[in-house]
């Protein structure tokens, strides 16, 4: 059920109690839990934090702590799957779930007692209503007892068993176009995945509520929210809302220290809203560096080309910015030149077809040093989550991350950020080589793309959160770079490899290109489907449904694929396994699913 | 006993042995130090170990004592509890614990090893599992902390 007062409902609930806090692997999480963290240690709240990376991390961290614990706190995990049978309970837990995956499992809207939802109500949910999904079924108790009255004598009993045997059927017919109907209505509601408000924000809510917001906390909502644009989780309406709403509290915290001029020490935190470029990093690494290794702008110039390091390096030249300034570290570059450098790029970028080089968001200064803007923090910390060191495991990887995140742990971020370059780096260059080579291949209704386990910095990709953005931007790489009209509106499945040694691969699903993409995503619910249908041995682990784990793949199932996929029909949904009916069944799953807007203007192209 | 070998060195008109006589001496009282000192410097270890394991030593640390280091060190044990039950006015006050002065009541700690199942005064149990955190009273986290299972994380 969804709570109306997260203070009431949620805060002093657990303040006198122990808390089990699961947190999944995204930064938007990690941002969240930091702030909880920080509301449990003002309150003396003891509480024990587990990272969680997946569905059987989730179920297992259950296991161990649920004789210890009785309330859990679930942040971006557990919303959209319906949590008490995967968990199985006892009755006297509750789950407190601040969750951004949409659609909301229907059993955790409508559970009472058990589940709690952190989440806003109008947040464009779109749940069914209560009748429409569950009902009481007295009526087969009913025809069961009148089909037991038979002891009246025979006349009288037949034109009494008529009229039951005829409103037994009446209301069996109900009851099939009722369910029929439900069915409609749940395959409409779960199809799409989608994202929420960021959980961050939510619980930055909760400390304003209890006036006990922080500078920091707000930073690290900022930082949730960026998280959400960075990784597209939520529409540009969307982010441009929420930025709105953040930028009334940054200015109302800032208020604090406006009447006394300079009276805050150069320690302190400042947080200022900024209309910044939308070059990844650019502060801390060399102009020039930025510009090639941002989607944006390497994907409009087209920088895997000749063509297109030409066309850079007239931008540079229409800009009056001498190659050297440009090549070197941004703090050292010519004051000069730094003063009014986003007026100029912004006018240059505008000659050259790129309006959206600006945008909202949210800078961090402190210290003569330190400054940062809420997108150089997200792929900080996404890199730190999600490193490939050897000896790391994936919890290792959220404790560095979560301890990036503090100020004082500024060596943490540095190393963060000096693993997002070379990500970046890694990223820019798989994408020039997928597209020079060729390597997107046109499978009818979708695009399909497989990383060959010799290509350079794959082991990065065997991470989700690195192949979404790898797949992102090669798909907007694509789009600007092929001359197809139909291949622009295709989505784009991508594979991996995982693990060399168990021979498992990731793929992922991302929803076409466009402009006013509603970034919802039906790879969840197609994957599922070719899972069922298939004989492949898959892992739904991943809590982003879109992206999933295939536990047998060899290169000759991929051969073989291929040409099979050229005989879909509907695709969306790639799973590599050694059934080459795989994409067929898949494409079959489409078909029924083809009713979906975005396949209607697939269709028709 | 080197006098008695000097004097009768020179009874016996063997002068000449003398200053190898002391050259001896000198060695051996050099020795007798050199060993006084080292085990002078194991009891100031042992003396640390109560401080740092409290009273009841793990098995990898006696067998490295011999017998009467570990008497001394339950002497010494009897002697710091007689002497904490007299401080407090009588009540007794253990002043093994907080040895850096505490911040707040409750901490933040990482696990960094699997220690099993652990129990806090109320009852309740926890889990110290690798890498998760927890946020308990100082006082039970300090025996952990110092023999390295948790880890005190300050934001």
């Amino acid at each position: 059920m969804f709570i109306t007062d997260i203070r009431k409902e949620f805060y002093d609930v657990v303040t006198n109690q122990r808390v089990a806090l699961l947190v999944a692997a995204d930064i938007d999480a990690v941002c969240a839990c930091k702030i909880l963290q920080v509301l449990f240690h003002c309150d003396q709240v003891q509480y024990t934090l587990v990272p969680v990376a997946g569905w059987q991390d989730l179920s297992t961290a259950f296991l161990e702590h649920k004789e210890q614990f009785q309330y859990f706190v679930l942040l971006n995990c557990g919303a959209n799957v319906d949590l008490l049978e995967m968990l199985q309970p006892d009755d006297d837990s509750v789950f407190f779930i601040c969750d951004t995956h949409r659609p909301v499992d229907v059993v955790n809207v409508y559970n009472d007692s058990q589940i709690k939802l952190l989440i806003k109500q109008d947040d464009d949910l779109g749940v069914p209503s209560y009748d429409e999904i569950f009902r009481d079924d007295e009526e087969d108790g009913d025809s069961g007892n009148e089909s037991d009255e038979g002891s009246e004598p025979s006349g009288k009993r037949r034109r009494f068993e008529e009229g039951a045997v005829e409103r037994r059927i009446e209301r069996q017919r109900a009851k099939r176009e009722w369910e029929g109907r439900r069915r409609e209505i749940l395959f409409d509601y779960e199809q799409y995945e989608y994202h929420g408000t960021s959980a961050a924000m939510m619980l930055f809510e909760l400390a304003w509520v209890l006036t006990k917001d922080t500078k920091d906390m707000l930073w690290w909502a900022v930082i949730g929210l960026t998280d959400q644009w960075v990784h597209d989780k939520i529409t540009h309406m969307k982010y441009v809302t929420d930025v709105a709403t953040m930028q009334r509290h940054v200015s109302r915290h800032n208020h604090r220290n406006e009447d006394e001029e300079n009276s805050l020490s150069i320690d302190c935190m400042r947080i200022s809203f900024e209309y910044d470029l939308r070059l990844t990093l650019y502060q801390h690494w060399s102009l020039y560096e930025s510009i090639c290794n941002s989607c944006y702008t390497s994907c409009h110039f087209k920088l895997w080309t000749l063509n297109g390091q030409k066309k850079l390096q007239e931008f540079l030249a229409d800009m009056g910015l001498p190659l050297k300034q440009v090549r070197q570290k941004f703090h050292s570059m010519d004051m000069a030149i730094k003063g009014n450098l986003r007026d100029v790029i912004e006018e240059s970028s505008n000659k050259y077809g790129m309006k959206d080089i600006r945008v909202q968001t949210f800078g961090v200064h402190f210290g003569f040093k330190n400054r940062f803007l809420a997108s150089d923090m997200v792929h900080a910390t996404a890199a730190l989550l999600e490193s490939t060191e050897k000896d790391d495991s994936a919890s290792d990887n959220f404790l560095k991350a979560l301890d990036s995140l503090s100020r004082g742990n500024l060596d943490r971020l540095h190393l963060g950020i000096d693993l997002a370059k070379k990500k970046l780096m890694a990223i820019q260059q798989t994408v020039a080589s997928c597209i020079c080579t060729n390597l997107i291949v046109s499978q009818g209704p979708f695009l399909y793309c497989y990383l060959m386990e010799g290509t350079p910095d794959v082991k990065l990709f065997s991470k989700p959160m690195a192949l979404i953005l790898l797949c992102k931007y090669l798909l907007k790489a694509f789009v600007h770079s092929t001359r197809n009209k139909r291949c622009k509106l295709l989505p784009l499945v991508m594979a991996a490899p995982k693990d060399v040694e168990k021979g498992s691969v990731i793929v992922v699903g991302i929803p076409p290109e466009s402009e006013t993409s509603d970034k919802k995503n039906f790879f969840g619910r197609a994957f599922e489907k070719a899972a069922e249908s298939t004989s492949s041995r898959t892992l739904h682990d991943h809590f982003d449904t879109s992206s999933k784990i295939d536990l047998s793949s060899s290169n000759a199932a991929l051969q073989t694929l291929r040409p099979s996929l050229r005989q879909t029909l509907g695709g969306g949904l790639l799973f590599i396994s050694s059934a080459a009916s795989v994409l067929e069944a898949l494409s079959f799953c489409f078909v029924i699913s083809c009713l979906n807007r975005f396949f209607v203007c697939c269709w028709r192209m | 006993d080197p006098l008695t070998l000097h004097s009768s060195a020179k009874a016996e008109g063997r002068s000449d042995l003398i200053a190898s006589i002391k050259l001896r001496h000198c060695c051996l009282l050099r020795n007798q130090r050199c060993v006084t000192a080292y085990l002078y410097d194991r009891l100031l270890r042992i003396r640390a170990l109560r401080w740092e394991y409290g009273s009841v030593l793990p098995a990898n640390v006696r067998f490295h004592m011999c017998a009467e280091e570990v008497q001394w060190f339950s002497q010494y044990k009897k002697s710091l509890a007689s002497f904490m039950r007299s401080l407090g006015g009588g009540e007794g006050l253990d002043i093994t614990q907080d040895m850096k002065p505490p911040k707040s009541l409750y901490i933040e700690v990482r696990c960094l090893k699997d220690h099993g199942e652990f129990e806090i005064d109320d009852g309740t149990v926890i889990l110290l599992k690798k890498n998760s955190q927890h946020f308990l009273p100082r006082w039970k986290c300090e025996q952990l902390i110092r023999q390295g299972v948790l880890e005190h994380v300050m934001s």
